[in-house]
């Protein structure tokens, strides 16, 4: 059936390429863009070729100009058949563009996004190739517009078209005026979930890359390096890129959103505060605005106030905002569902920097120590290995916590461990009078590498900050790469299945009866 | 005449040539000529060269040289024609008299060599030694003729009177007075001639008849000589008969002496049973003590090496210097005269070379293989593969060296039982003849026999019968079975013959249809086999036990093996069809039939055999692996899984034996198959994987050390195993027990090394958890994949169970379990509290303990214990109370530096420097005391240079003036010869004058 399918698909496309061609090489077979146009009308999963044929036929005509209009202002209607046929041609210009977009929301996913893709080639094409003369930079937001609201859908949750939507954000003229129509698209009242997070994805890839902050700016230099332009053409003017627009729009967005009910749902809360920690901090005009709502998302718990710390943590270093308990309630933080998070990695990162500064009390610091310590007991080998990592760089830093792995005085006899695990508070927890018992038992962790630095952290005269080669590959094959001199093999014939000594399966199973 | 000349020559010749040497060694000193110099500054012990010189000699010498070099130089200057001295050798003044005459004969010898006379073969020319020609000296035979007698008289043998009379008679005037005269000088002439010619006669007529009786001696002598000595053998061997006749020797002794007469080199000892034991224990032992090592990472390694030392000196300086601390030992005998010092020290101080000088072969030789053993252990780690192939070799040795000491029949009742036919047999003895060619093979077999012998003793439990082999003297009984049994396999051997040839008349392969006919013609045979099929039912009693359907197809597993017979040898022909071939093989059988035929299969492609059976025996694991896989493979009913575990149990042996054929290449295939694995899993992670997974981390701990600290296939397994329990969901009872499952293996991985696992742990938690009675308002902690409030309580008991009686072990049908029954949950909570146990005990010295295991306590406080049977509650609340009370007394003391010992100050440390150049004050850098000690250097060569040339030019100048003297002499006496000359022309002329 599929390889029917597939032939069925090749031969229309092999069919419409031809009748792209053939009315492309002369008006005589004007009636094959009608016969094209008209197949958006069946019903299909997958509208590639057609797509594709379009984009073609209308790249073509807009490069060779067959779509611009001459009408001059005092004139009657043009009546000459050429002047019909560039008004048909319109015509069929703006319904396949709007079938186009309509096509982003139906069908195969391929074909949604090529939809997409499509609808923005001809934007360029009509950006690079104007419809009407003009003497500036041009740019068709009307047709931006169409697709944004398209993509800002209230039913149909549209990440997969947005993601593919990045792609074409990195051009510097589509961010400008992305921002500018999306701040004009955004006053919505009581939008639904997905229309809030179709909004916030595409928000967020159009803040993709970065806007350029005044202070560092040397803007003939970034005009050379990384400025893409979309529509640009050799004869046109520049693309006039102003950051200023781009934040005052950026922040005109974000003000709108704010509005809405950002904190009712737990994905959209976390997706609004992923955008405003990872892009709009810093090209808000007032983030101490963003305060309240951190501050009950650092309440909210879990992975929603692991991300409102990290927005927390950049108002406290940048902006002058104080934030009682603030270590008390990173502390909080380091409990065994963190690992279930996908923020983890980010949450270790983060509390590396809370605790960088040599100021903070021993107390704190060694209660925190302590804790990661006891909750690498139970990570697995990779949380483990970061977890360690951060108390290794903690011993470092802090000189005065090598009592905790080398204890100078005549080390007395307990009769339980000082360290309150139960406490709140980090420079309550006692944990100065407790040793890093936990570390070592990670010595004898049974993953070669982890018991490595495990040992490497106990050792009291380490000077260099632990090194722990992430390659990004699994622990598995990278385990499997390694190389090894001799393959030990097993000195004692087994006589069945049950092992010489050590049999540990046979003893809690009954598997041969 | 002549000879007697040369002899007194020979002897001269010598004695000059001594004298000569001796003169040449003998030194002169002259007091006068030596010169001493004054020493500044004494040095003891300092040799100097310069203390005496001798400037006279010296001088002597230079101007020698000089005239020899200069002077020859200015002899020939100006002058075109030179005088060159050709003699060989003649310039060379290290060549001596002896060498230069060596060196001129062979150049002349060489010369006669040339091109002309190189056909003229008969080229008499006369060697000489010293004036004699080789001939006389190389007449070995003693000369007949005595001419040391002539030696004795004198005068050529004249009397006393005649010569008296004939030379110092004061002439012939007085002889005539005194005799008369009436002889004349002629008679007595002719009278003395006559004389001398007689005398010589009668001389000529002794010798010959003394040379004539010599020769009558020597004959005689010849004939009676064979008489002579043959006499004295032939008593000696009659002499012994007769002994033997006395004594009554027996027979076997005779017999046995033959025997140790026959063999060329005695080999080596068959060892008791004891000291195989022993030496297989010593074996394991050290294996072990390796492993231990293993287990250990590198840096844990370190310290450890440091603190073997013993004793420690007081005046120990710290420097690693090691004293040699044997003890020193008196040698006392007490009154039995055996000494009192315990055996093993005896043997240690004995002498190390000495060696019995005939192995009789019972005679100890533990010494030498336990060198060989050290030996070995050090090669195993170099050539593992190497061993490998020589192991199976040595394997087949054992069994010939067995052979030796026993009957033919034993010896294919041996083979019989193995099921090995006599074609193997025959390939077995030229592969061990070549083997024992090869010294170091045979060491390393002597090594491996213990163990190899060991094991065949526990394949076949009929102790008796090994036995009996070994002590070579079988009963009737015995030997009456064993013919038998060797009948009937030799009949299998024609059997398979036979199907061989019909399988190559018909190759279409409709080989079931040949082995029917096969069956019928063998129903005679198979009563015979009855009896080796009995060992083979005592095998399997246990597993008749379980099922008893298969009992019948045990007793055709001999039809059977011949089947498979014929099938292995074309195993590997076609090898895409391995698997399958296997497959066919294996199909349709009990396990132990699959054992025997996986056994038989690995015998008969033995890497001895041909050189790529090891590459077609690795891929027979690859296959194997395959086979568990598709064992394990959608299983579905209880018996099913118990079935493939217990071919799993029969099948491991062989894996354990393959691997250890060719350790890499299997490696490989494990790994590769544990990848292929992980990926799987890695797809869908949150899904348990199936027991075709599973049963190869069971696989991996019997074949490899799991205690390793870094193992290239346990460690892989270890991270498989614990992503599963800790990415995985479990919420049905499959998940639930195949976690079990993976922990009971995880403890079996760490029971050695006593690991830390931290997500088994997190599992039991998690598992306690699901039975345990938790509510929103007290919550527990639980580590993920277990979640707080969310996963169902899918294990915990909701009605009163007490009555209920239980297993309290996991079953094989937990495995396939779709639903979680009662007798479920009870037994799942009590494994995993029983594991939690054991975990606990294993982290018993860590600190860490109670914050590893407090929240286990915690949580299996909420469990309702009461609703459960009383058994498994009770065992419950004992281990909580143990691992409680554990941790009560244990004691906690703070992580602290390990003590290091203060080192000792380091005392006489010498200054050494890198260069000794001689003038320590010099603050140059290196480079510029090279320079200045160059420029030094140059100077005073250039000193020299100058100095030389200045005395070779005072030696020009004395030549030259010597010469002017001596040509102004020679003018002068040249013109005071003129003058003269004319004065005396003058004097004459003036004489003429004064005449006129």
């Amino acid at each position: 059936m599929a390889a029917v399918h597939q032939n069925f698909s090749k031969m229309i496309s092999a069919q419409l390429r031809n009748k792209a061609n053939e009315f492309l090489n002369s008006r005589k077979n004007a009636n094959n863009l009608a016969d094209i146009l008209q197949m958006f009308e069946a019903e299909t999963e997958n509208y590639t070729p057609l797509l594709l044929t379009i984009e073609v036929i209308f790249t073509e005509l807009l490069k060779r100009g067959d779509l611009v209009q001459h009408i001059e202002p005092l004139k009657p209607i043009d009546r000459s058949p050429e002047a019909e046929y560039t008004r048909w041609l319109n015509e069929c210009y703006e319904s396949a563009l709007s079938r186009v977009v309509e096509c982003i929301r139906r069908g195969r996913t391929s074909s949604r996004l090529q939809a997409l893709v499509t609808a923005c080639k001809l934007m360029q094409a009509e950006g690079k190739y104007p419809l009407e003369h003009t003497s500036g930079y041009f740019f068709p937001s009307v047709r931006l517009k169409n697709i944004f609201c398209v993509l800002l859908d209230s039913e149909i949750s549209m990440l997969a078209p947005i993601a593919r939507f990045q792609e074409f954000t990195e051009y510097r003229d589509v961010q400008q005026h992305g921002l500018k129509v999306l701040s004009t698209l955004a006053c919505h009242k009581s939008p639904s979930q997905i229309y809030m997070q179709n909004y916030l994805e595409l928000f967020d890839k159009l803040l993709a890359t970065e806007i350029p902050s005044e202070v560092r700016k040397t803007k003939d230099k970034i005009g050379e390096e990384d400025f893409k332009v979309l529509c640009a053409n050799d004869g046109k003017p520049s693309f006039p890129y102003n950051t200023s627009v781009c934040r005052r729009y950026a922040n005109r967005c974000w003000g709108f959103s704010c509005q809405w009910p950002l904190c009712e749902s737990p994905r959209s809360h976390r997706r609004a505060l992923v955008l405003l920690v990872e892009r709009l901090m810093p090209i808000l005009n007032k983030p101490h605005l963003a305060t309240d709502m951190l501050c009950d998302s650092l309440d909210a718990g879990g992975p929603i106030s692991m991300l409102a710390l990290q927005g927390m943590l950049e108002l406290v270093r940048h902006h002058n905002i104080d934030y009682p308990d603030m270590y008390d309630r990173l502390y909080a933080m380091f409990e065994p569902e963190m690992f279930a998070t996908r923020y983890k990695k980010r949450l270790i990162h983060l509390a590396d920097i809370f605790l960088s500064s040599t100021h903070l009390p021993e107390s704190l610091v060694a209660g925190f120590a302590k804790r990661l310590s006891r909750l690498a007991l139970v990570a697995s080998p990779e949380d483990a290995m970061g977890l360690l990592q951060l108390v290794g760089n903690l011993l470092l830093r802090h000189t005065a916590l090598k009592r905790m792995i080398c204890c100078e005085d005549t080390p007395a006899v307990m009769s339980n461990d000082p360290y309150v695990m139960e406490e709140s508070s980090a420079s309550r927890s006692r944990a100065l009078g407790s040793s890093l018992w936990e570390v070592r038992a990670l010595t004898r962790h049974w993953q070669p590498t982890l018991a490595a630095v495990a040992r490497q952290v106990t050792d009291p005269d380490r000077r260099a900050p632990i090194d722990i080669d992430h390659a990004g590959e699994e622990m598995f094959d990278a385990e499997l790469k390694k190389r090894f001199k001799t393959i030990e093999v097993n000195f004692i014939r087994p006589q069945s299945m049950m092992l010489p000594s050590g049999e540990r399966l046979g003893q809690y199973w009954e598997i041969t009866a | 005449m002549a000879k007697v000349k040369n002899k007194r020559n020979a002897g001269l010749a010598d004695k000059v040539h001594q004298k000569r040497n001796a003169d040449a060694n003998k030194k002169k000193l002259n007091p006068f000529e030596v010169h001493i110099n004054r020493e500044k500054l004494k040095v003891l012990g300092k040799k100097s060269k310069h203390d005496r010189g001798l400037p006279g000699v010296s001088r002597a010498k230079a101007i020698q040289k000089r005239k020899e070099t200069l002077g020859t130089e200015m002899k020939i200057m100006h002058k075109t024609n030179a005088f060159i001295d050709r003699r060989i050798g003649e310039r060379n003044s290290q060549l001596s008299a002896e060498e230069r005459m060596i060196a001129r004969f062979a150049a002349e010898r060489s010369r006669q060599h040339s091109k002309k006379s190189i056909y003229n073969l008969a080229d008499d020319e006369i060697l000489t030694h010293r004036g004699q020609t080789l001939e006389q000296i190389e007449k070995f035979d003693d000369p007949r003729s005595s001419d040391d007698e002539d030696d004795g008289k004198k005068f050529g043998g004249l009397d006393d009177d005649f010569v008296s009379e004939g030379h110092f008679g004061g002439g012939v005037l007085s002889k005539s007075e005194s005799k008369d005269g009436a002889k004349s000088h002629k008679d007595l002439i002719e009278q003395l001639i006559a004389d001398s010619k007689k005398r010589k006669a009668e001389k000529q007529k002794e010798k010959e008849q003394t040379l004539d009786l010599t020769e009558k001696l020597d004959s005689e002598w010849k004939d009676l000589q064979p008489v002579v000595f043959k006499q004295h053998k032939e008593e000696s061997i009659i002499d012994k008969l007769l002994n033997k006749e006395d004594k009554g020797l027996d027979y076997d002794k005779t017999m046995r002496e033959l025997r140790f007469e026959k063999r060329g080199t005695p080999s080596d000892a068959l060892k008791s049973k004891e000291k195989l034991e022993e030496e297989e224990k010593k074996k394991i032992e050290e294996l072990e003590k390796q492993r231990q090592e293993r287990m250990l990472s590198e840096e844990e390694k370190a310290p450890k090496r440091t603190q073997t030392i013993k004793h420690r000196s007081a005046d120990d300086l710290d420097d690693n210097f090691d004293l040699d601390d044997n003890k020193e030992f008196m040698l006392a005998y007490d009154k039995d005269g055996k000494p009192l010092v315990p055996e093993n020290v005896l043997k240690d101080f004995s002498v190390p070379n000495a060696r019995k000088k005939f192995d009789d072969g019972i005679s100890d030789t533990s010494d030498e293989e336990d060198e060989n053993d050290e030996n070995n252990d050090e090669d195993d780690e170099n050539d593992e593969d190497d061993e490998n192939d020589e192991d199976d070799e040595n394997d087949e040795d054992d069994e010939d060296d067995e052979n030796d000491e026993v009957d033919d029949n034993e010896i294919q009742h041996d083979e019989a039982k193995k099921g090995q036919t006599l074609k193997r047999l025959a390939s077995q003895e030229s592969s061990d003849s070549e083997s024992n060619q090869d010294s170091k093979k045979q060491k390393l077999s002597d090594e491996i026999m213990p163990k190899k012998i060991s094991q065949v003793d526990k394949r076949y439990k009929d102790d008796t019968e090994s036995s009996n082999e070994h002590e070579n003297n079988s009963t009737n009984k015995n030997n009456i079975s064993e013919s038998n049994e060797c009948d009937s396999s030799s009949d299998d051997e024609d059997i398979v013959r036979d199907e061989k040839l019909s399988i190559a008349e018909n190759e279409s392969g409709k080989l079931s249809d040949d082995d029917e006919n096969d069956d019928e013609d063998d129903e005679n045979d198979d009563e015979d086999d009855e009896e080796d099929d009995d060992d083979e039912s005592t095998q399997n009693n246990k597993n008749r036990k379980l099922d008893l359907d298969d009992l019948k197809e045990t007793d055709e597993s001999e039809e059977e093996n011949e089947e498979n017979n014929q099938k292995m040898g074309s195993f590997f022909d076609l090898k895409s069809t391995v698997g399958d071939n296997l497959k066919e093989l294996l199909s349709g059988k009990t396990p132990s039939q699959q054992s025997s035929a996986i056994q038989k299969l690995i015998k008969s492609y033995d890497p001895s055999l041909s050189q790529n059976n090891k590459e077609l025996l690795s891929t027979l694991f690859a296959h194997l692996l395959q086979y568990i896989h598709d064992l394990f493979t959608n299983l579905s009913e209880e018996s099913d899984v118990i079935k493939s575990f217990l071919i799993f149990d029969k099948i491991v042996p062989y894996l354990y034996d393959l691997v250890h054929l060719n350790k890499v290449s299997t490696k490989k295939f494990l790994v590769e198959l544990l990848k292929e694995k992980h990926d799987n899993f890695k797809r869908s992670p949150k899904k348990v994987p199936d027991l075709n997974t599973l049963i190869f981390f069971k696989l991996v701990s019997i074949l490899y050390p799991t205690s390793d600290f870094r193992h290239p296939v346990t460690t892989p397994s270890l991270i498989f195993m614990t992503e599963i329990l800790s990415l995985s969901r479990f919420r049905d009872s499959v998940s639930i027990s195949r976690g079990l499952f993976i922990v009971s293996l995880i403890l079996e991985y760490t029971c050695l090394s006593k690991r830390y696992v931290p997500s088994a742990l997190n599992f039991l938690r998690g598992l306690i958890y699901l039975s345990a009675n938790t509510s929103i308002l007290n919550p527990v902690q639980v580590v993920p994949p277990f979640r707080l409030n969310r996963d169902i309580k899918i294990l915990k008991l909701e009605h009163d169970c007490t009555k209920m009686a239980v297993d309290n072990k996991m079953a094989a049908r937990d495995l396939i379990a779709t639903e979680i029954d009662y007798s479920f949950r009870i037994r799942s909570l009590s494994t995993a509290v029983m594991m939690l146990k054991e975990f606990f005990d294993n982290y018993n010295d860590l600190e860490a303990q109670e914050a590893i295991f407090e929240h286990h306590i915690q949580i299996l406080g909420r469990v309702d214990l009461e609703l459960y049977p009383k058994k498994v509650s009770k065992k419950v609340s004992e281990i909580v109370q143990y691992m409680k009370q554990c941790l009560e007394v244990k004691t906690y003391t703070h992580m602290s530096r390990e003590k290091v010992r203060p080192k000792a100050l380091r005392l006489y440390e010498p200054d050494i420097q890198p260069v000794f150049t001689g003038s320590k004050s010099s603050k140059m850098s290196k480079e510029g005391a090279e320079r200045a000690r160059l420029k030094g250097k140059y100077k005073k060569e250039m000193k020299g240079a100058l100095r030389e040339i200045r005395r070779d030019k005072a030696y020009i100048a004395s030549v030259k003036i010597r010469q002017k003297i001596q040509s102004d002499n020679i003018r002068k006496e040249k013109v005071k010869q003129i003058y003269k000359d004319a004065s005396i022309q003058q004097g004459e002329l003036n004489k003429l004058k004064r005449m006129k």
